[in-house]
């Protein structure tokens, strides 16, 4: 068992014992199965948060309402709950949104012994957003982009006002995060030179497009808008995480989406882009363009940066993760779809990988 | 005939208004010399249109001078003016311009909040364009091209810009 997994089921074990009373304590019952600290979790940071040590807990009501709990006695990740919470606040306050998303409903968040814990409502969704049909996915999807973009920070005074709780990246932070992830695969991925070079390809497009980054700027993003992080309610999007707004480039959030859904549902990736192209300018396609192959290097960058501290499938799985991203990114940097078979190929092997308590973190994640 | 179009919004702004200015000055500059003065930073270029932009993320007092300084100049070189209301192009237009302007009602949120300079640009307009065309329909990837709704959208800016003509043609 790699140390990783190890330390993260200890600290599992630690933070549950100390949890479960304080939680029965507020009338919260945990869920006997927690799909949410099994399988790769102990890996998991989010992409682009430090999202750092803090469980993600199902539980009940006393009257039996199903809830979200989330819990830690870590200092930097209750300076993350914090904020979260801050920004989902600040969020239905800014003047300058044209559109909001729904949050769940919060039905508790404070202190109690050395955790910080916030509880929220657990919604329900009729059916995973890729059960939906092709359309349904689509205008939700448009829909939630419209959104974020609703909120673009032009001036002084907007761009004062979210910057400490929100931050924000510009073109050049696009350009040096990019030749960071450069460096680092040249290192993580010394035997393999394709992704690095691969990547340091991506950086010569993110340059030559500094100014339709920088013209597109200081929108509202959700960088990690993918399904697991949303739900679907009565013809309403619920947003899930809130740790990974910020402002940035309007294409951003589309630019993860669409390279997830390009694994998961190409056609959705395709109708997308075409809305972009046959309804917006051509900056802003480029825009979307050099985003996409960005998004790319970085997901490249996070499965390498994880080899380290895997072994056995799982390390069989992280390496087939980081050639599967390699293989689109070389296909988006030369304008084409990877062919079905590659993408039939990868998740064939990623399934015969994933260990059984992941495949149970995944289903109905999507 | 050398038109202005001066306009609190412009794209890459998402507001509907800042979409109706930048087709305005696209379509109009089919027939004219068409400039923009806009509050914005690194706004989408056209053909044939000169932008100018007073950056929106200068500090507001700085802007609001910087873009009455501009209005001022731009007018000059101007044989008439379209100002898209807003209250940050009002309080341009308040000291008065060389040019004689149109008055376009085209940011309906700014138009409810009303106000002693949205009252003011209106006294001083030569006339008032109450009503601009809607957004333009999306074409959609998984529907039908919305051939009649698109054809809607055209004629509405065929009246519009008739309209526009009618005034500039009374004023020469």
């Amino acid at each position: 068992m790699p140390d990783s997994r190890k330390i993260w089921e200890a600290y599992v074990g630690r933070e549950l014992a100390g949890l479960r009373p304080i939680l029965a304590r507020e009338g919260y019952a945990l869920d006997a199965a927690q799909p949410h600290l099994a399988g790769e979790r102990h890996l998991h940071r989010a992409v682009t948060t430090e999202s750092g040590r803090k469980l993600i807990l199902l539980g009940a009501r006393a009257d039996g309402s199903r809830v979200v709990i989330k819990a830690t006695s870590d200092p930097e990740s209750k300076q993350e709950l914090i904020h979260e919470r801050e920004r989902r606040a600040e969020l239905n306050k800014i003047n300058f949104a044209y559109e909001l998303f729904a949050s769940p409903r919060e039905l508790f968040f404070g202190s109690r012994g050395s955790y910080l814990i916030s509880v929220q409502e657990f919604i329900e969704q009729e059916r995973p957003y890729l059960a939906r049909p092709l359309k349904e996915q689509f205008a939700y999807a448009l829909g939630a982009f419209k959104a974020q973009e609703g909120a673009h920070a032009t001036t002084y005074g907007h761009r004062r006002r979210i910057e400490r709780v929100f931050g924000r990246l510009e073109a050049r932070d696009y350009l040096r995060n990019s030749d960071s992830f450069k460096d680092g695969i040249a290192v993580a991925l010394s035997n393999d030179t394709r992704p690095a070079t691969l990547i340091a390809r991506t950086a010569a497009v993110l340059r030559e497009n500094t100014g339709v980054l920088e013209q597109y700027g200081d929108f509202l993003t959700h960088t990690d808008f993918v399904p697991h992080n949303f739900r679907i309610k009565d013809g309403q999007i619920y947003l899930l995480d809130y740790s990974s707004l910020r402002f940035g480039n309007k294409y951003e959030g589309w630019a993860r989406f669409l390279n997830f859904m390009a694994l998961y549902n190409p056609p959705l990736t395709r109708a997308l882009e075409e809305y972009v192209r046959k309804n917006r300018t051509q900056e802003e396609s480029a825009a979307l363009h050099a985003m996409r192959l960005y998004r790319l290097s970085e997901l490249i960058w996070y499965y390498a940066r994880n080899l380290p501290h895997t072994e056995g499938d799982l390390r069989r799985l992280t390496e087939a993760r980081v050639a599967f991203w390699a293989d689109m990114l070389e296909a988006a940097l030369e304008d084409r779809e990877l062919p079905q078979e590659r993408i039939d190929a990868y998740t064939e092997l990623r399934d015969a990988l994933r260990s059984e308590d992941e495949k149970e973190r995944q289903k109905g994640l999507h | 005939m050398r038109i202005l179009i001066a306009t609190p919004l412009y794209p890459p702004e998402v507001a509907p208004a800042a979409a109706y200015a930048k087709e305005l000055a696209r379509r109009l500059s089919a027939r004219h010399e068409v400039a923009v003065l806009a509050h914005a930073h690194l706004p989408e270029e056209l053909p044939n249109v000169r932008l100018v932009a007073i950056d929106k993320r200068r500090p507001r007092l700085a802007r609001l001078f910087a873009f009455t300084r501009a209005l001022r100049r731009e007018a000059r070189g101007a044989e008439t003016a379209i100002a898209i209301n807003g209250a940050s192009v009002e309080l341009a237009l308040l000291p008065g311009i060389a040019a004689p302007f149109i008055f376009s009602l085209a940011d309906k949120a700014a138009q409810a909040r009303g106000g002693l300079l949205a009252r003011r640009a209106r006294a001083q307009a030569r006339a008032l364009l109450r009503e601009v065309p809607p957004p333009r329909p999306e074409i959609l990837p998984l529907e039908p091209y919305p051939a009649e709704e698109i054809a809607e959208y055209e004629a509405s800016w065929s009246a519009h810009l008739d309209t526009i003509e009618t005034i500039l043609n009374h004023a020469r």
